[in-house]
């Protein structure tokens, strides 16, 4: 990996990953980096949701979880000085974020969460998640997700105002 | 006096973007119709929160949805817009 080309994206635009149970077989040696990106998402928010997406095969990887999973070390070689930058005179502000994808894993049809607290103009908190239960409609979806986004910045309230 | 009045911060009403006119509508409305009969209960914990003042939902553009970064593969130009949007900057270009 020393030497591959550099990736402007963690992840390919029309990037669909499954099961893939006709794959190749990838054995676990190849793909031990994977708990490694898992730990750099606390620092680099950038490559959340491709690194969970990854994460979610590793019970059977394949060829193509595999490509992936070199796609993020393509892209973070590009990136390396990359970094959360936090400015020193802001005002404090807390604004929650949250989005949905609907039906973002098309297996089991259930829709991808991302949200972001911002303190102020920095990111302190950025989550991506899986929705645990079936939305049928975008409005459903985006309901679910502003709720768990209401969850997280009480919690950064609650934590404020101590 | 806690942190929040030595900063000056007001966290009376945290303001939550979403980009869904129809989802905005449905935590603040408490009516149960046909289409929202199949959402689980716990969900509708942010109806509580909006109906009690702790947040206000407020409607944000597709476009300055800095969320979007966490759900979808998406382009480069894209990307690299959310990207410093969130305060990811590459150290190369601060000077």
């Amino acid at each position: 990996m020393e030497n591959c080309k550099e990736a402007a994206t963690p992840i390919a635009t029309g990037c669909y990953l499954d099961n893939d149970e006709k794959g190749v077989k990838v054995y676990k040696q190849n793909i031990e980096d994977s708990g490694s990106l898992l730990y750099l998402t606390a620092s680099r928010p950038d490559i959340m949701f491709s690194v969970c997406l990854c994460a979610r095969y590793q019970a059977s990887p394949r060829e193509t979880h595999y490509m992936a999973a070199k796609r993020i070390l393509k892209y973070l070689k590009g990136t390396i000085d990359v970094g959360l930058w936090y400015l020193s005179v802001v005002s404090l502000n807390l604004i929650g974020y949250s989005h949905s994808h609907l039906v973002g894993c098309k297996i089991d049809r259930k829709s991808t969460n991302g949200t972001c607290p911002l303190l102020g103009s920095s990111l302190i908190s950025w989550h991506s998640k899986k929705q645990a239960c079936v939305a049928l409609s975008t409005v459903e979806a985006k309901y679910i997700v502003v709720g768990s986004c209401c969850a997280q910045s009480s919690w950064i309230k609650q934590q404020l105002s101590v | 006096m806690d942190q929040t009045t030595t900063f000056g911060l007001n966290l009376s009403q945290i303001p939550l973007m979403c980009d869904n006119t129809s989802a905005i509508s449905l935590t603040k409305n408490h009516i149960q119709h046909s289409r929202t009969k199949d959402i689980e209960i716990r969900n509708h914990f942010i109806r509580d929160h909006v109906s009690k003042g702790d947040c206000v939902i407020q409607f944000v553009n597709f476009e300055n949805q800095l969320t979007d970064l966490f759900t979808k593969p998406l382009n480069k130009e894209r990307f690299n817009f959310l990207r410093n949007e969130l305060g990811i900057i590459d150290l190369k270009n601060i000077k």
